[in-house]
């Protein structure tokens, strides 16, 4: 009898919680804009050697395994495009092809503005740029939002000047051949990536993180410090499908996410880069939703979020990942 | 009924979520694409001349990359880290002195004749940054922003000039990232 008591007294006390949460809870969430996204390839880094992407998947010749029988990948570079409401912003934006520039050993590039066209977007709607990181072949292009604002963690910034002013000329190198650097802390920050930046800075269209920030309703930048990048960041998004977590290159590879697996180590520690691995997990409660910025399966059904798919301009690929309610499709 | 739901949902989710957590030992081995790259035309080889050139020419690229970004860093820090133009003028006046230099050093060396339009490019680019820097130095004196507008465009500029006889002599200077 005094059970029975007591579980309906426990019950009771669930439903008001239940009643509470549905009288405050429900209109919290619908402040929260569901975000529409899409996937766009900035261009490929042809037939790179698996192992220097991914240690753990470093072909050894004669191998049948299948973690070992690869010996290279083409790796796309992925921008994000979000649009929450009025809202578009983009994450990650690529670099920039010029007869200067031409990378040798990567294909498929085209300019972000006429790839936001493909999509009905116009460059200058931009509203918001989130950098994963500032590494040149993800914050290039950023002159070319005029009206973006960017967001970058001072911690990116601290670190790459911290390297810059260190003593050994191997640890302040910034560019890499010949004898010059592959992983060293300020390895990869061209100077026109960082003029790009300080050109948003001086225009004051740029907000300096420090660790976490809520940049619209339910929009949120997590820091993952050393996952790839000393001042790396996450960005969650909600969606109709759930939560997705862009991730740059914290989030290399999809399947090094699924298979706990480090991939693209540069100024890493790998144990901060599982650790954004397992905030992906806890954000969207799994591994499906979190989005890689190298991923060599991107734009195929063996990457299940980024399958609805097509080839776009100059042989890059497109993908559109979910749509809000109302949001029209921008497959052809 | 709606604890019917709840645990409907409850098991529904419990599913998806064993799913994604289970060991990667447990699922089928995805096929992976190999690369499937079309050669393209890669550029000549440099001359055993220009190789030298190019040698010597790194020993200043290398610090020249590094200081151009300490220069862009010298503005991010300035307009972020409360607009000290005294910290400003210390941090510019160094790399405005190893700009200047490496304009005077980079006009003096030997080039062969195929690189000839590539050092006056480098040179070019140096005296950009040189007049950058020195934009900004007169901008801790005057506070005149237009300073900082002129200096930002030459940087770009110069940035864009160093890419391009980087093109050239050190095309594999900046790796995936």
């Amino acid at each position: 009898m005094r059970k029975r008591a007591i579980r309906n007294q426990a019950f009771t006390w669930m439903v008001a919680v239940a009643a509470l949460a549905s009288l405050f809870g429900a209109p919290a969430l619908a402040q929260q804009p569901i975000c529409s996204a899409w996937l766009i390839e900035s261009s490929r880094f042809m037939n790179v050697p698996f192992g220097s992407f991914m240690p753990d998947r470093a072909f050894v010749p004669g191998s049948t395994k299948p973690e070992s029988n690869i010996p290279s990948v083409d790796l796309p570079v992925n921008i994000g495009v979000i649009k929450c409401g009025n809202e578009l912003i983009l994450y990650d934006t690529g670099w920039k092809q010029q007869d200067y520039l031409k990378m040798t050993g990567s294909d498929h590039w085209a300019p972000l503005p006429d790839q936001l066209k493909v999509l009905g977007f116009n460059a200058a709607d931009v509203t918001k740029v989130v950098i994963g990181h500032a590494h040149w072949d993800h914050a290039g292009q950023l002159s070319d939002l005029p009206n973006a604002v960017l967001y970058v963690q001072r911690e990116e910034l601290k670190a790459i000047e911290w390297a810059l002013n260190y003593p050994e000329p191997h640890i302040r190198a910034v560019n890499s051949d010949p004898g010059g650097c592959n992983r060293t802390p300020a390895c990869g920050y061209m100077p026109l990536t960082v003029e790009e930046v300080y050109g948003k800075v001086l225009k004051g269209k740029a907000v300096i993180v420090d660790g976490e920030m809520e940049i619209l309703p339910g929009v949120r930048i997590h820091p993952a410090f050393r996952a790839h990048t000393a001042g790396s960041q996450l960005l969650e998004v909600p969606t109709s499908i759930g939560k997705l977590v862009f991730g740059s290159d914290a989030f290399s590879s999809y399947e090094g996410i699924r298979d706990w697996m480090t991939a693209n180590v540069q100024q890493t520690d790998t144990v901060q880069q599982f650790l954004a691995y397992e905030k992906c997990y806890k954000i969207t409660g799994g591994y499906n939703n979190c989005v890689a910025a190298h991923e060599p399966l991107s734009y195929t059904d063996k990457y299940p979020l980024t399958k609805n798919s097509w080839v776009a301009l100059n042989g890059g690929r497109m993908a559109e990942l979910t749509l809000a309610p109302g949001e029209k499709s921008r497959k052809p | 009924m709606l604890a019917g739901v709840v645990a409907s949902l409850a098991a529904t989710g419990g599913a998806v979520w064993l799913r994604e957590m289970r060991p990667p030992s447990m699922m089928q081995p995805v096929a992976q694409t190999i690369s499937t790259r079309d050669e393209k035309p890669q550029p000549p080889p440099l001359t055993a001349d220009e190789e030298r050139f190019a040698t010597t020419l790194w020993a200043v690229h290398r610090e020249a990359t590094r200081s151009a970004v300490a220069l862009s860093f010298a503005g991010i820090a300035y307009q972020t880290e409360g607009r000290d133009a005294h910290a400003l003028a210390q941090r510019i006046e160094p790399l405005a002195k190893f700009f200047h230099d490496a304009e005077t050093q980079v006009r003096a060396m030997g080039a062969p004749p195929s690189l000839t339009a590539s050092q006056g490019q480098y040179v070019d680019a140096m005296a950009l940054y040189a007049n950058a820097a020195s934009e900004m130095l007169k901008f801790t004196g005057d506070g005149d922003r237009q300073r900082l507008n002129l200096a930002h465009e030459m940087d770009v500029r110069a940035s864009e000039d160093m890419l391009r006889v980087g093109e050239i002599l050190w095309p594999g200077q900046y790796k995936p990232h």
